[in-house]
């Protein structure tokens, strides 16, 4: 089992300024999950509670002199501590920096083999290494024993279920917006509310027995199935147009946890460009997709995915 | 139910949330609390008090909302939990932006409505269920205690300051005033002894105004002075404002703070604690702090 690489610049600030960040917030632990082609972050894909979170790169998006081998068909998967790798990033890059413009300097990763202090037995490590012209620096960062080959099935499995897309998604409202008001509305209920109509609408609600709080966004984006009919509901008011667009059949609801609302949104964290909501076909889970642009251009980054499956709280609900 | 066949008693709209948020969380000394609403056609007061030692009112009067409509006959009342009114307002406030809330009372089912109507893309909305009220346990005539009034104005940081030192000694702090020469002392005797001293000559830029013509002397519970001042927004330090004591009949405290619900439009970059500021956007709340009765009025003529 080898993996060695180097990491990109591109590779690098994507992954130190924005991704790291956000993943960490989604769980501190996560898989790692490396194939020929790919690398994936992954948080709770062979657990069923909490919020799911798949981020996926192309080896090229990151790396150069991508080098994988398994007797798996060269996958590899391993479940990390996100902030020791974002901190040993960092700490790296520091002197990554200084050293840049010899011409040897790079940035290496590696999988590693080795006994740690006051220890014979020798655990895995993901090793990042810089070597520059008048110094050279290493961060081992401690990595579980790579998963069996029954288990990268089972992640892998996971993986490509959690590719099911809805039928219908709205893009959603300004990120930041929509974050600080997710982040007021969690103290007032636990459990929220979420639709999503095929007109684009994107309600949002918290019921207790002594309160009922909600927002209501109009005539958002729509990708897939849509249907033209906002003019219908003119006057009446957030509630009853959506529970008819629920009648109607054209708009489906669920029920999740608003932290693991709020959790997905700290996805903005690696600054994305937008953000999709959909449900899932027979209301499985609520389902995010952040969208980036190549950086200049309107034109979507095909490279890199990210999106977050929430679990629904009441699936007999629907 | 007729009142919701007919106009309703009262709709209103605010732009200043943030200001309400910050005024009404001044008086939220505890998680839990009930508070009563009243309603009327100069503005809204809303009330909250504990174990009939302590009472807090907030008024909100009708020039700080754009639109003020009221439509009932005399006052209606309703209660409501404190904490989840704050914890709503608070949603509606989006930072950075002007947003405009609308308030509406009573709904179908005596609710109390919200909605935001700014945006017709994008709109926020609550429902919150309020009760028959409880009633107000001790609506207080609050009387002066003799001829002069009792009262000193301090800088609202300084007293801030000075009973959050006190909560060392903690249990009971005992408020004197004195003529000669012109003082304020707060004492606190409990696991130790903290004396603080505002001496109006020698600071006049903290204890701002000073009236009284006897010595007078009184003993409050710690844990009730400090609700007083334990949540005073951070805009009214920053506006450095002061907050007006006055000890009336039977030793009744009453604590009195300004809170400016929406920035100066004018230019005045210092404001002082008289307030240059239209007085139309502030909020005035007040506490009424009974005495500790071991002791009774023994100073009090």
């Amino acid at each position: 089992m080898k993996f060695k690489a180097q990491l990109t610049d591109n590779g690098i600030n994507l992954l130190e300024k924005r991704i790291l960040a956000a993943l960490d917030k989604m769980g501190k632990v996560c898989h790692v999950f490396l194939t020929r082609d790919h690398a994936f972050f992954l948080h709770n894909l062979l657990n069923s509670d909490g919020v799911q979170s798949i981020a996926q790169f192309k080896k090229e998006s990151l790396f150069q002199d991508y080098r994988i081998s398994s007797q798996n068909e060269d996958k590899i998967a391993f479940s990390i501590d996100l902030s020791l790798l974002h901190r040993a990033l960092r700490s790296i890059l520091t002197i990554y920096v200084e050293s840049r413009d010899s011409d040897s300097s790079c940035l290496q990763i590696k999988l590693v083999k080795k006994a740690p202090p006051h220890s014979n037995q020798a655990v895995p490590f993901l090793t990042l290494e810089a070597k520059g012209y008048k110094s050279a620096v290493v961060q081992d960062v401690p990595i579980s024993k790579p998963l069996s080959r029954a288990d990268v099935q089972e992640l892998q499995l996971a993986l490509e279920n959690a590719q099911e897309m809805p039928l219908t998604l709205v893009k959603a409202p300004e990120l930041n917006l929509l974050q600080s008001f997710v982040d007021r509305m969690k103290h007032v209920g636990e459990v929220l509310g979420v639709s999503v109509s095929k007109c684009g609408d994107l309600h949002l609600q918290i019921s207790t027995t002594s309160i009922t709080l909600g927002a209501e966004f109009r005539n958002l984006t729509v990708l897939g199935e849509r249907v033209e009919g906002a003019a219908v509901d003119v006057g009446s008011n957030a509630q009853t147009r959506i529970e008819r667009a629920v009648q109607r059949g054209d708009a489906m609801s669920v029920q999740v946890s608003v932290k693991h609302f709020y959790k997905s949104l700290q996805s903005s964290l690696a600054k994305p460009d937008c953000a999709f909501y959909g449900i899932a076909p027979h209301g499985a889970c609520l389902i995010v997709i952040f969208q980036f642009l190549i950086p200049g251009t309107r034109q979507i980054d095909k490279s890199i995915s990210l999106h977050c499956r929430l679990p629904v709280l009441d699936p007999g609900s629907n | 139910m007729s009142s919701s066949v007919e106009a309703p008693d009262l709709v209103c709209e605010l732009d200043c949330v943030q200001g309400v948020v910050d005024a009404l969380t001044s008086v939220r000394w505890k998680r839990l609390q009930d508070a009563v609403v009243e309603i009327s056609e100069h503005g809204m007061v809303i009330i909250v008090e504990e174990t009939a030692c302590l009472q807090a009112k907030v008024y909100l009067q009708r020039e700080i909302f754009l639109k003020y409509d009221y439509g009932a006959r005399g006052r209606p009342r309703f209660g409501l939990s404190l904490g989840l009114f704050v914890d709503c307002l608070n949603t509606f406030s989006v930072p950075g932006r002007s947003n405009t809330l609308e308030i509406r009372y009573p709904g179908s089912d005596m609710q109390l409505l919200l909605r935001s109507v700014d945006s017709s893309n994008a709109c926020i909305y609550a429902e919150m269920r309020t009760r028959i009220p409880e009633t107000i346990s001790w609506d207080y005539n609050f009387e002066t205690a003799g001829s002069t009034p009792m009262s000193f104005t301090v800088k609202s940081s300084a007293l801030k300051e000075a009973i959050d030192d006190l909560e060392w000694p903690g249990s009971s702090i005992q408020i004197t005033l004195q003529p000669s020469p012109p003082s304020v002392v707060f004492r606190g005797e409990g696991h130790g002894d903290l004396q603080i001293d505002f001496n109006y000559y020698a600071h006049m830029d903290l204890l701002i105004a000073f009236s009284c013509d006897r010595q007078i002397s009184h003993r409050y519970k710690y844990k009730f002075l400090r609700a007083t001042t334990s949540n005073i927004p951070s805009s009214v330090i920053r506006d450095n404002r002061g907050s007006k004591f006055t000890i009336g009949r039977g030793g009744m405290l009453k604590v009195q703070h300004l809170v400016a619900v929406a920035k100066p439009s004018t230019s005045h970059p210092h404001i002082d604690s008289a307030g240059y500021q239209q007085p139309n956007r502030i909020a005035y709340i007040e506490f009424f702090v009974k005495p500790e009765m071991e002791e009774d009025n023994v100073n009090d003529s």
